[in-house]
């Protein structure tokens, strides 16, 4: 049995003796203690500090040390005590265990210090969907050849659509491939607050030379270097000493390079100078898959039921998401078994967003505005194009948003019959797989009305 | 219970079972208490903190059989308020203890006793010697203070003891100096060593009756077994470096000094002293002086001359004066003689006529 072993059989005994007997006893009378060896007759050696110690234990613990290890296995036949040397007893203390078994583990947090990458982000934790094939491929296409087939690389999407993890987990694989090389994740942010601490400081110099020593940099929320105008500038510098020498550049951002504001059009035309791509919103089957992934990830299956609840039950960011995955796994670690549907309901209460109460009124005045077009003109009978669209679009997503009775639709929009709005709900739902400027145009009337 | 202890008989029980109990708050109530037994062996009060342990045999009368514990701290501050003569009765009555005294009375409350460990005694009965209290006590509290305070290393944190042809030899280092006394025995047959945590020694010392005392020990364990009872202590399980082989054969120059001189040169020169503490010992044979001199740059200088007998070579070498100092206390000798086997090496004193004690200082860097 080996040294490992050893100590894991005796933090086992430690914790049932811990069970049976006070803590001031067992504080001292256990602490410095450890099984030294067993011997092949199954006789388990405990090197002990002293003979008090060995005293007490042949006369209060021996029937309780030598049923627990009886519990264990029946190769243990018995127990001696020995008293130890007393070098060899320093080690055991200082490996003195401080867990808790129910202890949500940290280390997702943990960050590399030199390159600023997080280890958890890599290509095998992540999920490629549809919505992310293009994101993926150019990810892929550029680590085979950095810094020449798309330079720089720059990656968008709404919040939790998993940019970040996409582009740490090309510097981990960048790191990995290219042993050697350097790698650097930063935020915008974070560069901008080094460009001012470095010119408060008078080591401006010394900035300048510290990013471009990198052959792979990573800018993450480009966007908020909106206004920043040195930064910025700073930042053009930086991107064509790199760009010059081949370096790759990885940006990502909250949107197309051309549509964020307040940013130098020099610096805007070099962010869009390389490949572009968005990453969409997922689908439900990607949303499913990433679910499945995260669990899978904390040593837990979920049922498939539970699963497409959880896909379903919200649209929008991974990140949250992962927030609900996690709060399932940490429900069932407490209870220590997967949980059902019912359950599944009931703990992620907190995340599905209250219901607004939004009058009808007010649904039309949005979409009439987001539309261009006189309120009014809603709930006249014409049917005049841009009139028709903007109706059923509402008609939509009155009935899959607020879950209003097609009759009720009808009533409130100038007195139509229900058939009428379900012939629209049926037109719309139809049309926007189809039609992605639609599908565009309903989620930003539903980011309006929210 | 119920026993009646005369109160000078108690006082002293309880200030030397006090000694041995936990001082430090620790968990187990049981360890900074002190038991006491009434039984068919008399009355017997026990402590220990798992490092050592005392068993007393206090003289009383016994009206009733039982077994108490209470607070160690507590039983020692009655202890000591008590003054009258005449005697102290302890009865106890659920879980507290009622002591009367003339004319007061106080209850204790009491610790569970079951929690009290048992005191072990060393199983070897062959490894036993008989020595005087006086002359153990002597050892003890000479010795201990060289012993290394830190405990990084137990081995140098303890006392050696090294039973060989009816002499017991102590000895006590912490890499810096090194100090060893040897004592004959009556009985010349015992063989052994071992070594005792300084720390514990110190408080077995002060315990220690002038009468004979019976040293036993084995592996783990030794036991001083007097009349008035046996203290314990755990031994140190490590092996002794073998000090031996630092101690010169030969010397290069000798000088024999008056202790008092020597004392008060060392007081003085060691006002001047550096952030070091160093003081520089010079040996002259032909104008057969011994001079010590200390220089601190931030105070001034100091040099004190002593006549003395010299022989050999002149010699200048350096020490930490806490060090030379210790021998002070060492020997009751009144003249000392000081022993140099050259630069970098270490200096040998001995008390003049007193072949019991050695004691060694290493060199500080020139």
């Amino acid at each position: 049995m080996g040294k490992k072993n050893l100590q894991e059989l005796w933090e086992y005994i430690m914790t049932q003796v811990e069970l049976s007997i006070s803590p001031a006893n067992f504080n001292t009378w256990f602490c410095s203690s450890f099984i030294v060896k067993i011997s092949d007759d199954g006789v388990v050696y405990i090197g002990v500090p002293s003979q008090f110690f060995k005293d007490w234990y042949i006369k209060k613990f021996h029937t309780l040390l030598l049923k627990i290890i009886r519990e264990v296995s029946y190769e243990f036949r018995n127990i001696e005590y020995l008293i130890v040397k007393d070098e060899h007893r320093k080690l055991p203390k200082e490996t003195k265990k401080t867990s808790g078994i129910l202890e949500l583990p940290l280390d997702e947090f943990y960050i590399n210090k030199s390159d600023n990458l997080n280890p958890r982000y890599t290509f095998e934790t992540f999920v490629v969907g549809s919505f992310n094939t293009l994101a993926y491929t150019a990810a892929q296409a550029a680590l085979q050849r950095p810094g020449i087939s798309y330079n720089p690389l720059f990656i968008y999407g709404g919040t939790g659509r998993g940019k970040t993890h996409l582009i740490q987990a090309i510097g981990n694989q960048f790191k990995k491939q290219f042993q050697g090389r350097k790698v650097f994740y930063l935020t915008s942010e974070k560069f901008a607050i080094d460009y001012t601490d470095s010119v408060q400081a008078g080591t401006a110099n010394r900035f300048k030379d510290k990013y471009r020593q990198y052959d792979l940099l990573i800018m993450d929320d480009v966007q908020f270097l909106s206004k920043k105008e040195k930064t910025q500038e700073e930042l053009f510098h930086l991107f064509n000493a790199l760009h010059d020498t081949n370096k790759q550049i990885i940006f990502s951002s909250d949107c197309a390079p051309v549509i964020i504001p307040d940013i130098a059009e020099r610096l805007k035309g070099r962010l869009a100078s390389g490949m572009t791509v968005d990453i969409g919103e997922p689908d439900t089957e990607s949303r499913m898959a990433i679910i499945q992934k995260k669990a899978a990830l904390h040593g837990f299956m979920l049922s498939d039921e539970v699963i497409e609840y959880v896909a379903t039950s919200m649209t929008g960011s991974i990140r949250e998401l992962e927030g609900m995955v996690n709060s399932i796994v940490c429900h069932a670690q407490i209870k220590g078994y997967a949980p059902d549907i019912a359950e599944v309901r009931q703990s992620l209460r907190s995340f599905t967003r209250p219901q607004k109460n939004i009058s009808v009124k007010n649904i039309v005045d949005k979409v009439a505005e987001f539309y261009g077009i006189d309120q009014e003109s809603i709930y006249e009978k014409t049917r005049r194009r841009e009139v028709v669209r903007p109706r059923q679009v509402i008609m939509y997503i009155l009935r899959e948003d607020f879950n209003i009775s097609y009759p009720t639709i009808g009533t409130k929009l100038g007195g139509r019959d229900h058939t009428t709005v379900i012939h629209s709900c049926e037109k719309i739902k139809r049309e926007i797989t189809v039609d992605t400027t639609l599908l565009k145009e309903i989620q930003s009337i539903r980011t309006i009305l929210v | 219970m119920n026993i009646s202890i005369n109160k000078k008989l108690f006082s002293e029980a309880v200030h030397i079972a006090s000694r041995f109990s936990e001082r430090k708050n620790t968990t187990l109530p049981a360890l900074s208490s002190i038991l006491i037994i009434a039984g068919d062996e008399g009355i017997k009060i026990r402590a220990t903190n798992l490092e050592i342990g005392v068993d007393l045999k206090v003289e009383g009368e016994i009206k009733d059989d039982g077994v108490v514990a209470v607070p160690a701290t507590i039983l020692q501050q009655i202890a000591s308020s008590l003054t009258n003569e005449g005697n102290i009765i302890l009865e106890r009555t659920g879980d507290t203890l009622s002591l009367t005294s003339g004319t007061g009375k106080s209850s204790i409350k009491t610790v569970s006793y079951d929690d009290f460990p048992s005191i072990p005694f060393p199983e070897n009965s062959k490894n036993r010697i008989v020595i005087s209290g006086v002359i153990l006590r002597n050892i003890f509290t000479s010795l201990a203070s060289c012993a290394s305070q830190s405990t990084i290393r137990p081995e140098l944190a303890s006392i050696y003891f090294f039973l060989e042809g009816g002499v017991l030899t102590a000895a006590a280092t912490d890499s810096f100096r090194l100090a060893e006394k040897k004592v004959p025995l009556l009985n010349k047959g015992t063989q052994g060593k071992f070594l005792i945590p300084a720390k514990n020694v110190l408080d077995i010392a002060q315990a220690l009756p002038d009468d004979d005392i019976i040293l036993s020990f084995d592996e783990h364990q030794c036991a001083f077994v007097s009349s008035k009872g046996m203290f314990v202590s755990r031994l140190t399980n490590a092996i002794y470096p073998d000090y031996r082989q630092i101690i010169p054969k030969e010397s290069i120059v000798e000088a024999v000094v008056l202790k008092k001189d020597f004392e008060i040169a060392l007081k003085q020169t060691t006002i001047f002293s550096d952030s070091f503490q160093k003081v520089r010992i010079s040996f002259d044979p032909k104008k057969n002086t011994v001079s010590f001199f200390a220089r601190n740059a931030d105070i001034g200088e100091s040099s004190e001359t002593l006549q003395a007998n010299v022989s050999g070579s002149a010699l200048e070498l350096s020490f930490n004066h806490k060090y030379l100092s210790t021998i002070l206390s060492l020997t009751s000798v009144e003249s000392i003689s000081l022993l140099a086997a050259g630069i970098g090496r270490p200096l040998i004193i001995k008390g003049v006529g007193d072949t019991s004690l050695l004691y060694l200082v290493s060199p500080m860097n020139q």
